[in-house]
């Protein structure tokens, strides 16, 4: 029996000795997946579903009315468009204007380069939530609250920094021969950047994007702010009335909603996941 | 004739000349004309904030535009004086100070496991970075939904143990641990990704020698792995206690700073001082203190970690 048992500690730890990574693994995996799995299970119940007891996993019966109604609710689609439109607008705004500034931190030696490089990276700090007040103000001195310039103009502005700086490390490594080679063939600067870099540097370009997509597809404190009007709501303030309105009585409900805000980003996130995850391990965390 | 085709001739290098210079000029410009829109976008959104900001902390700006007194200091020693806004300085400090210690121990066993796992790793990375994709609302919804008193999943397991329920969110202290566990969730990702990226940029003939040479495992954790990996403990630490200290998206929809004012952090007063008082002076004030503590203690994690921003 003793021996049984020192055998069996004994094992214990040689598994603990060189296994012991599945530990942390097994942490990794219940913590991140339990808030969405118990979200998505509750999503498909029925409302009175989530106050039973024992509790199941899995709901009775996998019934989408849950997401249907999420798609009926009044406004729906203005707040999904406002969404897409933001996303969209700003990242293809705030990635071609870094594509010209990181090709120039990148690529040319100027007066000021370091000044302006310091100019534009510092603000990367600045997180967004503390610059809503003095934001407010100065929009509103513009006139321009509750409007999607307003949103457009701040969202690239943040994004900017981040986007610049991965472009820039990235251009850096890139080789100069295919751009001396075009340069010589009389290729003017931009059409270099078209035609030469941009093709190259696309793994890149698609990390930046899916950043910026991020950001302003999950932005809460600049709408919550500049808007007031409900038809420049976007998915995630909804969200947050959402959970005001319904008094978190209908979980379900309110947890479909969630669902359907997460699903596009995860989406495009699986589909490019290799690269980005790879991009940002490589460079965009120096 | 001959002369005519010389001036003729000079006319033209004179051109040429001009020419060169006006091309010469336009190359020299061409990367300011490519810097322009984003130090104009930076330097007119995020600049012009943190000036505003700055300024407007000075003044006494409310509701109206029009009368505006220079005050001074007065405003920040109005909040050093008020007892709200010291409480939410404090639990500013103690939300910060959890999700860090949490958020590091996490990421850094998450970071060293992600990289002895070689096999299966690859999908242990990319789940990692989930929460990273997901907003502090839908965040915060899900464990309002985890932590919730009649229906959250963390009560019904403790009542399946036979244990009593607890209310988390109508508990000071509970509803505090929620907003860090909820925070960490959010914020740790990109942390482990910081780390992962500084371990895997170690030699691995390092750890082979090491390993040779007979140094114990935890040995090489110490004397190797940590030392080398110290720059990027310093941005994950950065990171973390930046996204902590201005944590709004998280909060807001969990708590709302509640029960009472027991997880109201600064960002949460400076919102609520802002847009709920129309206090906008105090609000920039507010703003004001928020990043003088973010470059302290960035600053204080540069020193300590040696990192070199520079390059």
């Amino acid at each position: 029996m003793n021996v049984v048992m020192t055998g069996f500690f004994h094992n214990i730890r040689t598994w603990l000795s060189n296994r012991w990574y599945w530990i942390p693994l097994f942490v990794l995996l219940v913590w991140t997946i339990l808030p969405l799995v118990w979200a998505v299970s509750a999503s498909f119940k029925e409302a009175t579903e989530v106050y039973q007891t024992p509790v199941s996993l899995l709901p009775e019966s996998f019934n989408f009315d849950n997401y249907l109604r999420v798609f009926e609710y009044p406004n729906f689609w203005r707040y999904l468009f406002n969404s897409v439109f933001l996303a969209i607008t700003t990242t293809v705004l705030s990635v071609f204007i870094s594509i010209l500034a990181g090709y120039a931190f990148a690529r040319y030696a100027f007066k000021f380069r370091h000044i302006l490089l310091v100019i534009i990276l510092v603000p990367r700090i600045i997180p967004r939530a503390s610059i809503i007040v003095p934001l407010f103000t100065g929009i509103a001195a513009l006139g321009m609250l509750d409007s999607y310039f307003a949103l457009i103009l701040t969202y690239a502005a943040t994004a900017i920094p981040l986007a610049t700086w991965i472009l820039a490390g990235f251009f850096k490594v890139i080789p100069k021969a295919l751009e001396e080679a075009a340069a010589i063939d009389g290729a003017k600067p931009w059409q270099i950047i078209w035609h030469v870099v941009i093709p190259i540097s696309l793994p890149a370009i698609i990390t930046v994007s899916i950043f910026s997509l991020r950001e302003s597809w999950n932005e809460f404190p600049f709408v919550l702010a500049f808007t007031s009007s409900q038809e420049m709501r976007t998915l995630p303030y909804q969200l947050f009335m959402l959970k005001d309105s319904m008094g978190m009585q209908d979980w379900p409900m309110v947890l479909a909603f969630t669902i359907v805000t997460i699903l596009p980003l995860l989406i495009l996130y699986i589909i490019f996941e290799k690269r980005v995850v790879n991009n940002i391990l490589s460079g965009a965390v120096k | 004739m001959a002369a005519g085709s010389e001036t003729k001739y000079s006319l033209q290098n004179e051109k040429n000349k001009k020419e060169q210079k006006k091309s010469k000029f336009r190359k020299k410009m061409i990367p300011y004309i490519l810097v322009f829109p984003a130090v104009l976008f930076v330097i007119g959104v995020l600049g012009y904030a943190i000036i505003a900001g700055l300024l407007m902390s000075l003044f006494d700006i409310r509701l109206s535009f029009g009368d505006a007194p220079f005050v001074g200091l007065e405003n920040y020693i109005y909040l050093f004086t008020d007892e709200i806004f010291l409480n939410s300085l404090f639990i500013s400090l103690i939300f910060v100070f959890g999700s860090v210690v949490l958020g590091l121990a996490l990421s850094l066993s998450f970071a060293l496991s992600l990289y002895k796992c070689k096999r299966t790793g690859n999908f242990y990375k990319a789940l990692a970075l989930v929460p990273y994709l997901i907003s502090g609302i839908a965040t915060a919804i899900m464990f309002r939904f985890l932590f919730s008193g009649d229906v959250g999943l963390i009560n019904l397991i403790l009542k399946t143990v036979g244990l009593d329920a607890v209310n988390f969110l109508a508990d000071p202290w509970w509803a505090l641990l929620v907003c860090v566990l909820a925070n960490v969730w959010f914020v740790c990702p990109f942390a482990t990704l910081v780390l992962l990226s500084g371990i895997q940029s170690v030699d691995p003939e390092l750890f082979d020698s090491a390993k040779i040479d007979g140094a114990h495992r935890i040995h090489i954790l110490r004397k190797i792995i940590l030392p080398l990996i110290a720059p990027m403990m310093g941005i994950s630490l950065i990171w973390l206690s930046f996204a902590s200290f201005n944590m709004f998206d998280v909060i807001l929809p969990l708590t709302n700073g509640g029960p009472g004012r027991s997880t109201e952090v600064m960002a949460l007063y400076m919102y609520n001082v802002a847009f709920g008082e129309l206090q906008y002076s105090l609000g920039s004030a507010v703003m004001v203190i928020i990043l003088f503590f973010n470059v302290v203690t960035s600053v204080i994690y540069l020193k300590i970690f040696n990192v070199n921003y520079a390059d």
